[in-house]
Parts: structure tokens; sequence; C-alpha cells
């Protein structure tokens, strides 16, 4: 039964999407329960897998029998097994966080709802399990296409915001097969780890390159590398909140991680480090984003758009760790995977709560938020604390291995890029936890706030702050026990030969 | 039970302390009553259970404890030597009395936001106590934080735009010093794999594998990191964060937050470079002048102010450079007069600050040229003024001159002479700023009618912790071993330059 594991958790999600879909026209209460039970088992399987992997080694699955490198393989390594782990946790929490707001947001397609959903989650699941380029490719799209109806659903201007994301994203999406066709046409092979051993050979080819750099623009499209974010702000910002504490933390991580598994396992690592140095590129293209990011971030008005921001800051930070490409960096650069998306999860969660009271999601709306509401306001200061970087929170481990990374391999701009982006990012939640906290402070804004609508001590609903105080609780839980995670799996989860 | 509370426990019962105090405060904020009884309580404990530690310490050496891995080779790990016990002492025994002083002070202006202040204020001894029993720079790096982080809300307390001012500049400076921190802690880290304090030390093998410049550079970070020392010019937040409620700015801005930042110094001067590295790479004489430089700049600062908070906010500036100095001479009777500094000058500034504070509550005055007389109206309180006064000027018999007198000795010992002079010039100048407010308080004519300090119960919350502060700046000096103050200095001597 175990070793089926790695296979069913991509199926169950794609079958039960299925009958929760049907559920619209029948028994309409069950949809959600039946979504978050095939959640839930999920995050059992990618645990028993992650176990099964530290027990065991990796992982090879033959879908239907057929033997590599003509059947589809699933290949799932510690850095696969860490991924499914966080992406399936995360979607089960976002899930139970996210029933009150799609109640009241989509009140008529429930269930329609959680059918996309779970279809979304079965992309992201399968582009992480999976060791086949075009099988990663269909799943992508699989992935992107419910995320583009689910952002869709959203605010007034998140149609045109879905839309852009559906232009670009499918821009990126074609840039990825193009890259794959080119490396077919070369070796013949779809498969990860054969393609890892034909593709040394051909190092020097000019195809193998051009199909290099396709799939890295491709991905980096997707991950919403700078300067190739445009869709993200917007698309992030309009869409339903239960949406974007699902989609924005998780989507561009996968595929930040998508790209590690690219550049280290189908290529060794001396092709993007000293074939072609691509990777002095991304330590530049990273520097930038973080600081763009940054200080873009600093100029909304809007929390969720400055959230977004900080997300184009935070790939700059996994980018620039990969692009440093020594075993510190790339530890701290799988390592802010993690982080990243359990803290964007935490502050989106955060956002949601805003909205359920206020129906917006202004920085104006949080003013007096920590009298109204004191769950909220301790989940939002863990959150803050770890994108700022404040120890014991997860936010700072990741950093120091970065920067460690970024030293040890002199990269002085890459270091300095990092603090200064400490630095706004403190600019950027200070300006909130004044508007939380002293209420005084801000005479003629107040009626958009939470202050002047609810009265001190009531918090949102307890299915919705639970699932984001469990996220922070996980956010320090991560941090105290930061040793044994990064000497246990992401010591591992680093790629061969760094 | 006995198991829980033995000697190698007390340590985290410490750290843990002022933390549960501050939870509990939060769950009875309704009950102001057992709001404060919690503080009282917590703060009593914490006192005992670091003066406890002393005898120990003193006989059997440091007590260490870890509590889990950070990273490789880099523990949450705490330390309890000699100069961890100094700071903590002081700390713990002032939060006792300004705790009483702050349920006046507080009461007595019907202050809001009571709850946040207390618990911030507990969170701020967390964080204290944490930087004093640090064994590595990480664990002192995490605490040093949680006290910039939980002093902002009490920096912003008042919400005026002055008030929001004061605190959004205090986050500025001291958290982009907490950046440079950071770095140094990196530099240290990535040069010798380690960043354990050590008597003589660590930083010296690294003089193989890099360049002088390299440590130069770093200790600047950490120069920059620990910039809650207020040395000149990145001094600005000190007099900024004035705005702050008097029990604030008596026991952080004089004693736990600016202290930490003196404390890190002297635990990167002794700790982490070693005498003999600073002396290699010139850093003792830099450090020396810097400080000079902000001990007489900060007096002639002093003299032109009227307010008589930002006055004391510059005086703090030139006694924490002073103890800055007493470490960057290098000689062990100099550093004997910093370590014994950083305990007196917290007694005797407390006072000070207490007594402004009580000026302000029970007349409403802020202005030195308002306060012609008020000696006469406030008789006890003006009388432990002038005492704490005499103490910064290094007047006997008040404590400032048994540190300044083992300050002189070390100059002499270190051949380093002319910064005696900048020593004693610094006495005149406090002289010339501390001198006429005592003599406007108790020789001018008193010009209107002001409240009695014995007026109201709640005064006496208030003029009864500065009556003791003052009085225990006379005993400093009378007795100077009093809480092992003395001995604790000495054995921490001892360590770093190996024998008196």
């Amino acid at each position: 039964m175990t070793h089926q594991f790695s296979a069913l958790i991509v199926i169950l999600p794609l079958v039960v999407s299925f009958f929760v879909f049907l559920s619209n026209w029948w028994l309409k209460k069950t949809g959600y329960l039946l979504a978050l039970t095939a959640l839930f088992c999920c995050l059992l399987l990618s645990i028993g897998i992650l176990d099964l992997v530290i027990a065991s080694g990796v992982i090879h699955y033959r879908l239907g029998g057929w033997l590599p490198p003509w059947g589809i393989e699933y290949y799932v390594d510690t850095l696969n097994a860490i991924m499914l782990v966080l992406v399936s946790f995360l979607s089960f929490l976002t899930a139970v966080f996210a029933r009150k707001s799609v109640e009241i947001e989509i009140p008529e397609k429930g269930a329609l709802f959680w059918a996309l959903y779970l279809l979304l989650m079965t992309g992201l699941l399968g582009i992480i399990v999976t060791g086949d380029l075009f099988n990663l490719f269909v799943l992508l799209e699989v992935a992107s296409l419910s995320g583009y109806v689910l952002i869709a659903v959203g605010e007034k201007r998140s149609l045109f915001a879905s839309f852009r994301y559906v232009v670009i994203g499918t821009m990126g999406a074609s840039f990825y097969l193009l890259g794959v066709g080119y490396l077919y046409i070369t070796t013949g092979s779809l498969n990860m780890v054969d393609l890892s051993l034909l593709l040394p050979k051909l190092y020097t080819s000019k195809v193998v390159l051009a199909g290099f750099i396709f799939i890295l623009i491709g991905l980096g499209i997707k991950t919403a590398l700078f300067p190739l974010h445009g869709w993200l702000p917007d698309a992030y910002t309009y869409a339903p909140t239960a949406v974007s504490a699902a989609v924005a933390p998780l989507m561009t991580k996968v595929m930040a991680y998508a790209i590690l598994r690219i550049m280290f396992t189908v290529f060794k690592a001396e092709f993007p480090v000293t074939v072609i140095e691509v990777t002095d590129v991304m330590v530049w293209t990273g520097t930038l984003a973080m600081l763009v990011g940054g200080v873009m971030a600093l100029s909304q008005s809007d929390f969720k758009r400055m959230l977004a921001y900080v997300i184009v800051a935070e790939i700059g930070y996994i980018i620039g760790g990969i692009g440093v490409a020594n075993a510190t960096a790339l530890k701290g650069a799988v390592f802010h995977i993690i982080n990243d998306a359990v803290m964007m999860a935490c502050l989106f969660m955060v956002a949601g709560l805003i909205v359920y009271k206020t129906k917006g999601h202004r920085i104006d709306n949080f003013i007096g938020f920590f009298r109204v509401m004191p769950v909220t306001a301790v989940v939002f200061t863990v959150g803050a604390l770890a994108v700022i970087g404040v120890p014991p929170t997860c936010g700072f481990f990741s950093k120091w291995y970065l920067l460690l990374g970024g030293i040890e391999d002199h990269q002085w701009f890459f270091v300095a890029a990092l603090l200064i982006c400490t630095l706004i990012n403190v600019a950027l939640f200070f300006r909130i936890f004044d508007k939380g906290i002293y209420l005084h402070a801000h005479g003629q804004n107040l009626d958009a706030g939470v202050a002047a609508i609810d009265t001190p001590g009531n918090d949102a609903p307890i299915s919705m702050w639970l699932p984001a105080l469990v996220l922070a609780l996980v956010i320090l839980l991560i941090g105290v026990f930061n040793q044994v995670i990064v000497e246990t799996v992401i010591r591992h989860a680093v790629p061969a030969g760094i | 039970m006995t198991e829980l509370l033995s000697i190698s426990n007390r340590p985290t019962w410490a750290i843990i302390c002022p933390a549960v105090v501050a939870l509990l405060i939060l769950l009875s904020k309704n009950r102001p009553n057992i709001r404060e009884g919690w503080t009282l309580l917590g703060s009593t404990i914490l006192c005992f259970l670091v003066l406890s530690m002393t005898p120990v310490v003193l006989s059997q050496g440091p007590i260490r404890f870890e509590w889990f891995t950070l990273f490789t080779d880099i523990g949450f790990a705490f330390k309890v030597d000699a100069l961890g016990l100094i700071f903590a002492t002081t700390s713990s025994c002032l939060w006792i009395l300004v705790s009483i002083y702050s349920i006046g002070y507080m009461r007595a202006l019907k202050e809001h936001a009571q709850t946040r202040f207390y618990f911030c204020f507990a969170l701020a001894l967390v964080g204290a106590i944490g930087i004093a029993f640090a064994a590595n720079l990480v664990t002192l790096f995490v605490f040093y934080e949680i006290l910039t982080l939980s002093t902002y809300p009490l920096v912003a307390h008042d919400e005026t735009p002055e008030a929001m001012y004061g605190g959004h500049k205090y986050l500025a400076y001291l958290l982009t010093g907490g950046v440079f921190l950071l770095f140094g802690i990196l530099m240290t880290y990535f040069l010798v794999g380690t960043t354990d304090f050590a008597p003589k030390g660590i930083l010296k093998p690294a003089l193989d594998s890099t360049s002088r410049l390299t440590l130069q550079i770093a200790f600047f970070c950490f120069m920059l990191g620990f910039m809650k020392a207020a040395w000149m010019p990145v001094h600005s937040w000190l007099p900024t964060a004035m705005v702050a409620p008097t029990p604030v700015s008596a026991l952080l801005h004089a004693v736990a937050v600016v202290k930490a930042g003196v404390f890190g110094i002297i635990r990167t001067v002794f700790y982490l470079y070693g005498t003999d590295l600073m002396h290699e790479l010139n850093l003792g004489i830099t450090l020396a002048c810097i400080a000079s430089f902000t001990i007489i700049v900060a007096n002639l600062y002093a003299i032109g102010q009227d307010n008589l908070k930002r006055l004391l906010a510059y005086s703090t500036i030139n006694q924490l450079s002073f103890i800055i100095l007493g470490a960057a001479i290098l000689s062990p009777k100099a550093a004997i007069g910093a370590m014994i500094h950083i305990a007196y000058h917290g007694f005797m500034k407390i006072t000070l600050f207490l007594c402004a504070g009580a000026i302000m509550v029970v007349t409403g005055i802020k202005q030195i040229s308002h306060m012609a007389g008020i000696g006469r109206a406030m008789p006890i309180t003006l009388t432990a003024f002038t005492i704490s006064a005499f103490g910064m000027c290094s007047i006997p018999p008040v404590a400032g001159f048994i540190s300044k007198w083992y300050f002189c000795l070390g100059t002499i010992q270190a051949d380093k002479v002319a910064f005696l002079f900048v020593a004693l010039t610094a006495s005149i100048l406090d002289l010339v700023y501390f001198f006429p407010i005592v003599r406007t308080a108790f020789f001018d004519r008193l010009t209107e009618e002001k409240t009695k300090e014995t007026g109201r119960p709640l005064f006496l919350f208030m003029i009864i912790p500065l009556a003791i502060t003052g009085i225990f700046s006379i005993i400093f000096c009378l007795f100077p071993n009093m809480f092992h103050i003395f001995d604790l200095a000495q054995r921490a001597i001892k360590n770093l330059f190996g024998g008196m």
C-alpha cells in the first residue's frame, strides 16, 4: 500500500473534485466536507511519503507499470516530500479557514469553488511529485487554469486581473513547453532522471542552452520573478480572500521548487553554475526583485497588494539564494520556500479576517484591530515579525542561511539587499502595527477601521482564526526546531554536487 | 521541587519569570490592582532569583545551560557570569522600585492603555535579563531585538504626533543598528565558526585567514549594532525617546536599554576581540577617542537644555560613553570602573529620572527655569536629586566617585593620561549643568504656590522609591560591595586580563 502513496496523493483530489462538482446539484452541503476530507487524506499521505523517504530513500513510482523513460515516472526525494507536506498542510488549513469567507463572498457557487480548489491542489501536488517534464507541464496547466478561474470569482476588477494572468501565464507555459521541446529534440527523453544522464554530453549544444533558458523564463513568469511579475499584484489583490490565502503562498513557491528541480536535477549543478553562468544573473535578478518588491510594497495603501509585492521580494530571496549556489545558500533557499509559504499564508489569512470584519483590505481598515481582534493581532504580530526576520520566528533562520551563503560567496550586493529589505519590511509592517495599536494617532481616518465597526474583543469566528493561529504557532515552532528540521530534512533536500 | 529550584535551573526561571508576568498582566487587564500585583510579585521573585545566583557564580564560576540548538555550533545558550550578573542585578533590583513608582505615576496622571504599558515593560525585562545571561552573540541578538521591539510601544505611549515621531525614530535607529549587528554576527560566525563569548576573545584566529580591515569593519558593525549605547553621532534617538512616560525613561533609557548597548560593547571588546586583538588592530584607541568625543560633546549639549528630562538624556549619553571609555582603555582598573559604573550609574540616574517624573506629576513642571524654589515644596525629592547629581559629578560620598576613581587609576595604569583629563573635564562640565538646577530649586524664591509632595497617597508611591534609590547611591560609596557588585567586577576582570 505504502508504495502507492505518491500516486494516490495526486489521484485522490482529482477524483474527489469530480464528486464535489456533482454535489453542486445534489446535497450541496456535502461538497465542502468531501473536499476537506480529501485534503486531510492528502496531508496524511504526504506525511506518510515524507516518513518513507526519510526511512528508505528516494521513491520511484512507475505509472501503469511502464518503465522509464517511456512511461511517466513519479520521483520523490526529500525535497519533494517536504514540499508535499507543505502544500497539503497549507491547503488543508486554508480550506478550514475559507469556509466562512466562501459562504460570504461566493454564496451561490460554493461547491463549484471547492471542486476547483481541489483541482488546483491536484495540479500543485502533481507538479511536485512528477519526474517527467511533460507531465509537469500538464499539471502546471491544471493548476494554472483552476487558478485563473478561482481568481476571476473575486471582486469586480478580478475579471480583468485574471485575464491578464491568463495571457501572461499562458506565455509562461508556452515558453516552458518550447524549452521542453528543445530538450526532447536533442535527447529524445522527457524523464528527469534519464535526462540528467543524457544531458552532460550536450552541455555545449546551443539547442540545449536555448531549451534551458526558455524553461527558466517560462517558470520565471510563473514564479513572478522580477521583472516578470506584472500579473501578480492585481491577481492576488482582487482574488477572493480564500483564494489568495491558498494560491498566493503556494503557487509561486511550487514554481520556485520547479526551477530548483530543473536546475539541479535535470541539469547538474555545473551547467547553470560553470558552463553558462546563469546563476550570476539570478543573483542579480533576485537582488533587484528584493529591492523593487520592497519599495513597491512601501507605496501601497492596500494590504493585500502590499503583501503581493512582499511576495515579489521574497521570491527575490529564494531565486537569489538559488543563484548564489553554495550549500548554505541553497539550504536557505529551500528553507525559505517553506517559511515564506507559511508566513504568507498566515498574513493572507489575517487579510481574510480583516475583510470578514470590515469588507475591505486597505491598511486603513486595520485601525484599532489590536483592540477588537486580539487573536488576529497575535497572528499578525507573529507573521509580520517572521517576514521582517526577527528571531525566534522562522523567517530569521532562513534569512540567516541566505546571508551566510552570500557572505561565503562574497556576494556583497545580495547580502546588502537582504539587509536593506529587512529594514523595508520593518517600515511596512510597523505602519500597520501603528494603525492597529494606536487608536488616538489617526484622528480622521477612524471610520474605515475595525475599531469603528465593532466592539473590543469581538474577533472573527473560531473556524477562521484557529487555522491562522495554528500557522502562527507553526512559524514559531519551525523557528525553535529549525536545527532539527535543517539537519533531518533540508540538508538532504539540497541538490547534490554543490 | 528542590530539583526545579536548583541552581542550574535558576537562570531559566529568571528569564521565564518576567515573561509569565507579562502574560498574567494581559489576563488580568480589567482588574488594575491584581495586574500591578503581578508586576510587584514578579519583580521581587526575579530580584531574589538573580541575587541568589551571585554567591554561586563567585565561588564556582559561571552557570551554563542550553535550551536548544539554533545552528551548527550555536545553541540558544546561556552563561551566567560575573559581568552578566552586574547588569542583571541592576535591572532586576530597580524593576521593583520602578514598578512601585509607576503605580503612583500612571494612576496620578490617569494614563490610558496601562495594561499595554505594564505588559511591554515586563517584556522589556525579559530582553534585559536575556541579554545579561546570553552565552553567545545569536542568543544576545534574539533578546536584543525583543528589547527593541517591546520598548517601542512604550516610547510611543502618548500617541501624540511628537510621541509617534519619537517612537519611529527610535525604531529606525535601533533596528538599523540591529541589522548591522546581524551582519557582524554573521561575519564572526563565518570567520571563526562560533559566536560564544569567551574571556580573552574568540576572533584572534581569524587574523590568519582574513585581513585586519575585515576585522576592523566587523568591529564597527558591532559598534553600530550596539547603537543602544547612544555614542555620538548615533545618539539622537535617546533625547527624542524622552517623550515616553517617566518610568520608561527611568528604567529603560537610563538602565536596561542603554546599558544593554554598553554591555554589548563590553562583551565585544573583551569577549569577542579580547585585549590583545584590540591593541593589535588599534581599535582600543579608536573606541576611546569616539567615547571621549561623546563625553565632552554630550555634556556641552546638556548645558544648553531647559527641559529636565532632555538634560538627563544628554547626561546619560555622557555617562554611557564614560563606561565605553573605561572598557576601551583596556586596563584592569579602568575595566573595573566601567563595570561597576553600570550598576552605580543605574542607581544614580534612575533617581534623577524618578525625581524629574515626581516633579512633573506633583507640580506639572518640566522646565528647569520654572523650578525656582521647588526644593521647599518637595524637600525629599530634591534632596534625592541633589545626592544623585553629586554622584554624576563624582563627588564623594556618592557612588559615582568610586567608579571614577577606579577609572582614573586605570588611565594611569595603562599610561593613557590624556583620558584622565577627559574624565576630569567631564566632571567639571557635569557640575556646570547640575549645580544651577540644585541652586534654583533650593535657593531661589518660591514664585507660585506648588502642591506639596506629601499631599496625596499616590505621591508616596513615587517618593518612596526615589528616596530608596537616593539612599542606595550613598550606600554604594560607603559599601561598594553592596549586592557583591565589586566582587563581581573583580571576578570578571580576573578572567579577562589573567590576574591583577
